[in-house]
């Protein structure tokens, strides 16, 4: 064991501990010695007492080694209680052996109070206090009784011995005691040294705020001259300054947060925006909690504010971005999208909603509207629009001329997009009232091979909704609609062509079918009756003869007739013949003069209705029409005892040509042949002459000016064939 | 076969192709009776005994029907196919008799069960010859599964 290092001042690493360690070490030493000093002094001065003394001082002295091997240990607690109770053990002892509360030893209970307040708390020590007081009470008391023997005698020089030993025991402890207080007074300072150089150092704003909803500040850490420009005394000269310093837009919900946590006393965390000093705006997170300092029962709020306006700003600044991002991912899509539609829908019907409805879906638009040119190239026709007033717009035929009078217009006549930013400034504009919210309103031209064929007008409420990239991207669009119309008239026009051919196609194997059948049938006759004709003039049967010769000449002229009647109709489309104005009544006249001669007695009554009028035309062509429908109304005639034939006008049709009819009273048609009459060589009734050309030929002279035919009929009550001829 | 004369029925709209087949068969060594019908839908009256040929006493069942393909108002193939599907007439012989040699005429003929198909020849002789080689064949040589003894 060493010793030494035994019975040195332990570095007990708590600082209070030191302080107490110190204290209970420096006293017991001091007790040492004083002990042998006054062993000394006692000794010269009162020699009758050294035996007592002698007694007392190696107690104090042993109590005192063991003491300080206590604190070497670590035990304070013990060590201090050891040396309070040997105060109370001596003072006592000596004071009942010495003759009770007179002995000046009995001064000692002040040495045992003074050291109970420096070692233990005020508690322990006033329990102390009254335990020497009791003690003392008690002495007092068995000396008044006499029970303490009167053993010792004091000198006037051995009482101030005593005394002045109590009185340096007590100085000792006082200025032990004051040492440790400026030691304990530094390290406290040390400690809030250290504290505060951090607080105020660490690059927040720290603070602290009356626990009341006031939230009155009562610290500010001077970090704040760096946040905000203020100083510390800013906020401290006006304990609510840190509240007019916020933002005006938060304000509001800081002051709400502020009251909530001051009742719920939750940490307080919001991020909002101060005003500096220089009039910026800078944004803070402050967090605070609510703390309660037991030892004083104070309550307050402390708090921090970290600067996050940097984080702020990037994170506005990806907002930005990710919002740019996600417009043009929406235009890109846009775009595929249209241009899917366009390359996939060949339908204009189909199509052009389509995309109008895509446009004004993935960008919110308020209104797209699609026009095309029509074939007078004078005015642009709406033909696809969105919402309910897109609708009606439609069903009213809505159109714009071609020029500068509205923003489609000039667009069209000009060929290039067009802009108004604010409608209510844009001079060329159409203001529609069906469409009243427009603010901002683009017209882009729709263009293929170069040729504008519509436009596209976009509108939106906002004003100043479209900027110049918007544009790029819907102009790119509205090319890839231009396109997909050219397309798509482009296959319509080639089914149409198809279908034609194919028509044609069919047309000519009928043909050549039905001519081959029908030309041939004439030669089996001639053929098979020359044959018959030589037996009859073998046989010399004239009548036969004569009657064969008939068929054979019969069938010549069929024949023949069949052939000029298709000559007829191959002619009739091929030759560019002149079409003049010709009113409708002379083209009948001259009809109905072929086909019944003056002469004739068929007893036949036509009625011709008056004023007709004139038509664009065929003059020929016109009388052939003519000719043939009065010529099948006198063949189809049947058992009418009155047969009687009107021709006339009835009305106009929707395209305003008028429709004309020629109704016979006759034998009529069957509703399931009203289509087949028309066609090539189908003959209703073969006991009929014809050569079953005829209607084929009306319908393909007619179609070719352009109109229509068709037939009301039914069996037994006659036949109205109606047919409408362009006038002008 | 006894003395009853074969019935032939001929639908034929053209009037004189008909009386050159009438006429070549009135020649025909075998025995035979024409009856012909201009249209068909008359053809299809008299077999179905309808309107005027009600009677079956009067209008007896045909051995042998000679059909031309282009008749008015009911095609020549419409009466072929009401004929085959009809239990008690599809066991007549139908030999379409057609100026038409057109392979698609050809082909739906006799898709539709006709029992033969003749293309009217261009000329005396070879008319001639045809009509007496059909009466030979569908009347002579061909048994008739229809023949009332």
């Amino acid at each position: 064991m060493n010793f030494g290092k035994l019975l040195s001042l332990p570095d007990l690493k708590n600082s209070d501990a030191r302080v107490t360690a110190r204290l209970i070490y420096f006293t017991s030493v001091g007790l040492i010695a004083l002990s042998l000093v006054f062993f000394l002094v006692i000794s010269l001065v009162a020699p009758n007492l050294t035996g007592r003394v002698t007694v007392m001082a190696l107690m104090t002295v042993l109590v005192s080694f063991g003491n300080i091997v206590l604190v070497n240990y670590g035990n304070l607690r013990l060590a201090g209680t050891l040396l309070i109770t040997l105060a109370w053990v001596v003072v006592t002892i000596g004071s009942i052996t010495a003759g009770g509360i007179s002995a000046p030893i009995a001064i000692g209970y002040m040495i045992v109070v003074l050291l109970g307040g420096v070692l233990s708390s005020n508690r322990v020590n006033l329990y102390l206090t009254f335990l020497c007081i009791g003690t003392g009470i008690l002495i007092a008391y068995a000396e008044t009784n006499g029970l303490i023997p009167q053993a010792v005698q004091y000198t006037p020089s051995a009482r101030v011995a005593i005394y002045s030993f109590f009185l340096l025991a007590a100085l000792l402890l006082q200025s032990i005691t004051a040492g440790n207080m400026r030691g304990l007074t530094a390290n406290i300072r040390k400690s809030e040294e250290k504290y505060r150089s951090l607080l105020e150092n660490i690059p927040i704003t720290t603070y602290i705020n009356s626990p009341d909803e006031n939230a009155y500040t009562e610290y500010v850490s001077p970090q704040v001259k760096k946040l905000l420009g203020y100083v510390q005394d800013d906020f401290l000269r006006d304990p609510l300054f840190w509240i007019k310093i916020i933002h005006p837009e938060d304000r509001e919900r800081v002051l709400a947060e502020n009251i909530r946590t001051a009742q719920t006393h939750e940490p307080f965390n919001m991020e909002y925006r101060l005003i500096t000093k220089d009039g910026r705006s800078i944004w803070v997170k402050d967090e605070a909690i609510f703390l309660r300092d037991e030892s004083n029962q104070s309550e307050y709020w402390l708090g921090v504010w970290t600067d996050i306006t940097s984080r702020k700003v990037a994170e506005e600044e990806q907002a930005d971005l990710i919002s740019v991002m996600t417009k043009r991912t929406i235009q890109l899509q846009t775009g595929a999208d249209v241009s899917r539609a366009a390359s996939s829908i060949l339908d204009l019907d189909k199509l052009l909603p389509t995309v109008a409805e895509l446009i004004r879906n993935h960008f919110d638009y308020y209104y797209v509207g699609i026009f095309l040119v029509d074939a007078s190239k004078q005015w642009a026709i709406l033909r696809a629009a969105t919402g309910e007033m897109g609708r009606q717009m439609i069903a009213a035929g809505h159109k714009l001329e071609i020029g500068e009078s509205s923003m489609i217009g000039w667009c069209i006549l000009h060929g290039q997009a067009r802009i108004a930013l604010d409608a209510g400034e844009e001079a060329v504009r159409f203001r529609n009232p069906l469409l009243p919210l427009t603010r901002s309103e683009i017209a882009l031209p729709l263009t293929a091979r170069g040729e504008v064929i519509g436009a596209m007008t976009i509108q939106s409420e906002l004003s100043s909704a479209f900027s110049r990239a918007d544009i790029t991207v819907l102009q790119a669009m509205a090319d890839q609609v231009g396109n997909a119309i050219q397309n798509a008239r482009l296959f319509t026009e080639r089914a149409g062509l198809i279908k034609e051919l194919e028509g044609r196609n069919t047309e000519l194997e009928r043909f050549t079918y039905t001519v081959s059948h029908d030309l041939k049938s004439p030669l089996v006759t001639i053929r098979g009756f020359l044959g018959f004709l030589r037996d009859s003039a073998r046989t010399g049967n004239m009548e036969r003869f004569d009657r064969d010769m008939h068929r054979i000449a019969n069938a010549v002229d069929k024949m023949q007739a069949l052939l000029n009647d298709l000559l007829e109709l191959s002619r009739v489309g091929r030759l560019n013949t002149l079409h003049e104005d010709i009113p409708f009544g002379k083209i009948i006249q001259e009809a109905v003069e072929l086909v019944i001669p003056p002469s004739d007695e068929t007893r036949v009554k036509i009625i011709v209705q008056q004023d007709l009028p004139v038509v664009h035309g065929d003059h020929l062509r016109l009388v052939e029409v003519m000719q043939n429908l009065i010529s099948n109304a006198v063949k189809f005639m049947g058992n009418q005892a009155e047969p009687r034939i009107e021709i006339g006008q009835h009305g106009f049709d929707q395209d305003g040509k008028p429709v004309f009819f020629v109704r016979d009273n006759g034998i009529g048609i069957e509703p399931q042949y009203h289509e087949r009459i028309f066609g090539l060589f189908n003959r209703l009734d073969p006991t009929i002459n014809g050569t079953g050309i005829g209607l084929t030929l009306v319908k393909r002279i007619i179609e070719l000016h352009g109109g229509r035919i068709w037939v009301e009929s039914r069996l037994g009550a006659g036949a109205t064939f109606y047919f409408t001829l362009p006038s002008n | 076969m006894v003395g009853e004369p074969i019935l032939v029925m001929l639908v034929e709209d053209n009037v004189d192709h008909a009386e050159l087949v009438i006429r070549t068969m009135e020649e025909h060594r075998i025995a035979n009776k024409v009856r012909h019908f201009l249209d068909g839908q008359s053809a299809l009256d008299y077999l179905f005994h309808r309107n005027e040929y009600v009677d079956p006493q009067l209008n007896p069942r045909p051995h042998v029907i000679l059909l031309d393909l282009r008749l008015p108002r009911v095609d020549g193939i419409d009466v072929l196919k009401a004929i085959k599907e009809d239990n008690e007439l599809k066991s007549i012989p139908v030999v379409v008799l057609t100026t038409s040699e057109a392979e698609k005429d050809v082909a739906r003929a006799y898709y539709n069960h006709a029992n033969s198909y003749l293309v009217k020849p261009v000329g005396f002789e070879e008319f001639k010859k045809l009509m007496d080689d059909l009466g030979f064949y569908w009347l002579g040589w061909n048994t008739n599964p229809n023949i009332r003894d």
